[in-house]
């Protein structure tokens, strides 16, 4: 038992020394420079010197090697740097945007999860049904949506058309409530980004645990349990869905790591401030040092989600246990 | 199944069925629909009906292509890795990881700026961005497929590992890689709309894609457009991704007698 | 106890007796920074809004043209090398200390030590600043500066001595007390910036109490939100396609104006075929830049001047029009033996090489692809083949203008690229562009060569008066429209829209736009 763990444990510290070195590589490998960003627009006029001079503040003038080795020996420290753009500590940049990010994506995570398999289970419960044809086609429908066209129709309809929400940002901006009209105004905020990032979650879920489900339907024990005359809501629920959620719980562990940089898209449609946006707009002006913050902060993310589904498979499945 | 037909032979068939040619400004741009312009112009002033009609060879071939390639090599290593194990197992695994791990937007920019904008090109990108996702529940699905009685009693019969790999774990992983599949062509098409949107593709190339990234772009949203410019290539999406499902629906029924309804025949 | 409650409510949304607007929501496009000098990040609308909060001593006009500001009474030597300044008395910081020649000393000299793109070129011909008591002012420059008015005099915000003495790293510097109309009151990174009036400032109350910029990245989300109302301006022009959608708005006001901001087909001269003027002219012919203004800018914009320099500027000469003509281009590259040789639809040089170029353009303006499609077809119906590749900005650059300087040399055939608006309205703009020394020549990423332009350049950065100026400028646009070392394709208009029911007050400044300090403070009384 302890040899399976250390070695799990070898295998993610490779992946995240890997990771590191990735980090590091990725943002350098993309075309083009930072100086743009760092100079600002006029940087056409700066003489060679102070082009030098510049790129020295930043580190960026040193062999790629001592600029890694310098990157990597802060990391260990915990030090995540100053963003180039910004001037402001990494740490203290990801941590004003995460609260939004959980928010957003944790909650549509969650909500997209519980709706996929219920709706799921039940379309493969009564597979060929109009239930299921119908849950099928709108699944098919809604997959197909870009996320960003979707917030954009809903913000027309919603927003600009009906005036219930507002169109932008994650607060009225220039208030300062607190208390009840404080969670008012940051829920009629968060409920067009919202609904957006789960119609879009939803349908691969639902997909996957509808298949999942039908595999599951047709194993012998289902049969078995059916003929024993078992209630039908009990073989669904004690058999059937709980045997057909290991994939869905492997996709989810997925999402999770997706959680913090997978609604960028709906993070920009709607202003809202998460590591999305974040990241999105490092990347676009080579912001190194808050690529390389967010990046690791998504792979730790993603590695926490592994080695939690690690410890949670022989839960779910009961399959693999005996194994 | 007719809806992915009729579409391929639109493809098929572009250059006979559109009116225009979609590379010439045949009218004002920005006209609504009207008797010459079935779906109006666009932003330079060539009809939108001939853009989609021709844009259908793209759209349709890199999302059937790049889908293709992601759910193969992510069937190859889900089965390998789950059937298999051992070190096969750990070293795909990390690499399904590392490539899950990277962010998908600065990845997806990174390969697109480096390979360049053209159509294979576009094709690899989508496939390398998408096979780990696959694999990771395919294996998963292999996992517990593996832990049956009649894989354990084929091993037990000596049957080799690749005959029962085959055999008994891929048929029964197969449905599971055709719902990969499907959600992979959607997602492949999308994707190809992202990269075009992102100016990763080849916004020069006529696709579905490209015509709603202009759409987008040329605040189709805001005016009344939207209605002959961003949903019909909106639908032509949708319905291929339906037409892919519904295959895929059928076939289930086809490679896996287990499933069929009222089954449990084996 | 209730009615109470309401009626407090109602007064406090009642606007202020004072005539004062109330808080005005501008949508930016993107973050800029903790608005200092050193941190904001966008030449417009980024500096328009940091000097509401730090100012230079001098500020723009509506027609772009210096007037003093922070400054009473101003004299040059008539060599034009010693500028002898004096402050107005009584101006304060938003912390309450007075601003003194002393921080205006500090801040040239600081702007030197800390490099920053925009400000320390500026002050490279300074020789030496001098005071004399709190107000009085002399600089000396190395050579007559005949920008020297416009920069660093209107450009270079002056920082407060007693803050930024002893920050060595401005770039992680945040601090926000200015001298200005507007104080920093909030600023949430990613959402929006709040600024609230400076009650005591100098010239008068600002026109508007609170302003209030969420940032909206998207465009279409932008012009939606204020459709909705949601915002009463903002500092992205509207796209062509929408004028009419707001111009039939109720409440909302539409202005249209020049605007600087240029889109050129730019040519490699590198590239063995593209340094022979015949071609590139025979190209320019067959451009038809009045057909792509009425098509993809739909007639909000102006044609490309073949000399850059927009009509509108006074230093536009109009004897360097030009009318492309089709049959011109055919003549041209028939003339200099560019035939079809093994009749492949492509012309070939008289050494055979067929010309086949590629046609490289930014890949997240779909008006600049559109207009690269457009070259791509004119060039094809010439017989010149020309291969469209939209790439992601950064990319371009890399290949364009590597690490931003001309010296780096370029990888690509033709581009279509475009300037700001503030290379627009530089003096030494066509020097910028052109000249063959790319320390001189800093935006010649075509590495074009004339020793005409260069000999007109040196004349230019020598003189001091504007009839002289004026003059070099239009004997240097004479050569660009002989040269065509690039050609300018167009001019887009900035048109701007604004709810004029929260505010009316705007004032246009010619080829950027509406957000600026003329808008909300000033100008100062003589």
């Amino acid at each position: 038992m302890w040899r399976f763990f250390a070695a799990k444990g070898a295998q993610y510290l490779l992946v995240i020394l890997l990771t590191v070195v990735l980090n590091f590589a990725l943002p350098r490998m993309m075309p083009g420079s930072p100086l743009l960003f760092l100079a600002g627009e006029e940087v056409g006029f700066l003489s060679p010197e102070q082009r030098h001079q510049l790129r020295a503040l930043h580190g960026l003038d040193e062999p790629q090697w001592r600029q890694f080795l310098a990157y990597a020996s802060n990391l260990a420290r915990g030090r995540l740097g100053y963003s180039f753009q910004r001037g402001r500590p990494i740490s203290q940049m990801i941590g004003e945007r995460l609260p939004y990010t959980l928010l957003l994506a944790g909650t549509a995570l969650v909500l997209a999860t519980l709706l996929g398999v219920i709706l799921g289970a039940a379309a493969a419960w009564r597979r060929g049904s109009g239930l299921d044809l119908g849950s099928l086609g709108l699944a098919m429908l809604l997959e197909s949506v870009p996320s960003f066209w979707l917030g954009m129709i809903l913000i027309g309809v919603f927003a600009s058309g009906l005036g219930w929400f507002p169109i932008f940002g994650a607060g009225t901006p220039g208030i300062s409530p607190a208390g009840w009209p404080l969670i008012v105004d940051r829920a009629r905020h968060l409920a067009l980004p919202l609904a957006t990032l789960t119609i879009a979650t939803t349908p691969g879920v639902y997909l996957i645990m509808r298949y999942s489900m039908l595999a599951v339907l047709g194993e012998q024990y289902i049969a078995t349990a059916r003929a024993k005359g078992a209630p039908e809501l009990a073989v669904l629920r004690r058999h059937a869905v709980r045997n057909a959620l290991l994939p869905v719980a492997t996709v989810f562990m997925l999402n999770l790591g997706f959680v913090a940089s997978g609604a960028t898209i709906v993070e920009t449609v709607f202003s809202y401030p998460g590591i999305g946006r974040l990241l999105y707009e490092a990347v676009l002006s080579r912001d190194y040092p808050v690529i390389q913050g967010t990046f690791l902060m998504i792979t730790a993310c993603v590695i926490g989600a592994n080695i939690v589904s690690d410890l949670l498979y022989p839960l779910i499945d009961p399959r693999v246990r005996e194994g | 199944m007719t809806l992915l037909a009729v579409l391929g032979l639109t493809a098929l068939f572009a250059p006979l069925l559109s009116p225009y040619d979609p590379e010439e400004t045949v009218a004002d741009p920005f006209q609504p629909p009207g008797r010459a312009h079935l779906l109006g112009t666009n932003d330079v002033g060539q009809d939108i009906l001939s853009e989609l009609i021709h844009g259908s060879r793209i759209s349709l071939t890199v999302g059937f292509l790049a889908a293709a390639m992601a759910v193969g090599i992510g069937t190859a290593v889900g089965v390998a890795s789950g059937f298999l194990g051992g070190w096969v197992e750990m070293v795909l695994m990390r690499a399904v990881d590392l490539v899950l791990v990277v962010p998908f937007l600065p990845l997806m920019i990174l390969l697109a700026a480096y390979l360049g904008p053209s159509f294979w090109n576009v094709v690899i990108v989508i496939g390398i961005l998408v096979w780990a996702r696959p694999a990771r529940v395919i294996r998963a699905q292999v996992l517990s497929v593996r832990r049956l009685e009649y894989v354990d009693a084929a091993l037990a019969l000596g049957a080799r590992p690749t005959r029962v790999m085959l055999r008994h774990v891929l048929p029964a992983v197969l449905p599971l890689s055709l719902a990969q599949f499907i959600l992979a062509a959607s997602g492949s098409i999308l994707i190809e709309a992202a990269l075009s949107f992102l100016g990763l593709g080849d916004p020069t190339a006529k696709s579905w894609g490209s015509v709603l990234y202009y759409a987008q772009a040329r605040s189709a949203f805001l005016s009344g457009a939207w209605v002959w410019w961003v949903l019909p290539p909106g639908l032509l999406i949708t319905a291929t991704t339906l037409g892919f499902a519904l295959i895929g629906h059928s076939l289930e029924g086809l490679l896996n007698p287990r499933m069929r309804p009222g089954g449990g025949a084996s | 106890m209730c009615s109470a409650i309401v009626l407090v409510l109602v007064l406090a949304a009642a606007p202020t007796s004072s005539g004062q607007a109330g808080p005005l929501r501008i949508a930016i496009g993107r973050d800029e920074g903790s608005l200092n000098p050193y941190t904001y990040q966008t030449g417009y609308p980024g500096w328009n809004i940091m000097t509401l909060v730090y100012e230079p001593l001098f500020t723009p006009d509506a027609d772009n043209i210096p007037r003093p500001w922070l400054v009473r009474r101003h004299t040059v030597s008539p060599d034009g090398r010693t500028w002898s300044l004096t402050l107005r008395p009584n101006l304060r910081w938003h912390d309450g200390r007075p601003l003194t020649a002393d921080d205006v000393k500090f801040t040239y000299d600081y702007v030197r030590r800390h490099p920053h793109s925009r400000w320390t070129p500026q002050v490279r011909s300074i020789e030496g600043v001098e005071t004399s008591g709190p107000t009085g002012l002399t600089i000396r420059l190395d050579a007559a500066g005949s920008g020297f008015a416009a920069q660093p005099l209107a450009d270079l915000p002056i920082l407060p001595r007693h803050i930024w003495e002893g920050v060595v790293e401005p770039r992680r510097f945040n601090d926000v007390v200015g001298s200005g109309p507007y104080r920093v009151a909030e600023i949430r990174e990613g959402q929006f910036y709040r600024l609230t009036a400076n009650e005591t400032y100098f010239a008068g109350r600002p026109r508007v109490r609170e302003i209030i910029l969420p940032i909206i990245r998207d465009a279409t989300v932008t012009f939606t939100a204020l459709k909705a109302g949601e915002i009463d301006t903002t500092s992205r022009p509207l796209s062509p396609e929408v004028v009419a959608e707001f111009e039939k708005a109720a409440g909302v006001k539409v202005v249209r104006g020049a605007g600087y901001a240029s889109t050129v087909l730019q040519f490699n001269f590198e590239h063995p075929l593209l340094k022979d003027v015949r071609l590139r002219r025979a190209i320019a012919n067959a451009i038809n830049t009045r057909l792509m203004v009425r098509l993809l800018l739909l007639g909000f914009g102006a044609p490309g001047s073949p000399g850059y320099i927009h009509p509108d500027s006074p230093f536009y000469n109009p004897a360097a029009a030009f009318a492309p003509s089709k049959t011109r281009a055919v003549q041209l590259l028939n003339e200099a033996g560019y035939v079809d040789r093994n009749r492949d639809g492509v012309r070939d040089a008289p050494d055979g090489t067929p010309l086949r170029f590629t046609l490289l353009t930014l890949a997240g303006n779909p008006i600049r692809i559109r207009a690269a499609d457009l070259v791509r077809a004119w060039l094809r119906d010439l017989g010149i083949d020309a291969t469209v590749v939209a790439q992601e900005d950064a990319s371009i650059i890399a290949q364009v203008w590597p690490e931003f300087d001309a010296c780096k040399g370029r990888r690509f055939d033709m581009a279509v690229f475009g300037w700001s608006a503030p290379v627009m309205n530089r003096t030494t703009s066509l020097r910028d562009l052109f000249h063959s020394d790319c320390r001189l020549g800093t935006l010649n990423i075509g590495g074009y060569r004339s020793a005409e332009i260069d000999r007109l350049g040196a004349a230019l950065t020598a003189s001091v008066k504007p009839e002289r100026q004026k003059q070099i400028l239009f004997e240097m646009q004479r050569v660009v429209a002989a040269e065509v070392p690039v050609h300018v394709l167009f001019y887009q208009d900035g048109v701007y829209a604004y709810r004029s029911e929260r505010y009316d007050g705007w004032v246009y400044q010619k080829g950027l736009g509406i957000v600026n300090k003329l808008s909300f403070a000033g100008p100062p009384k003589p």
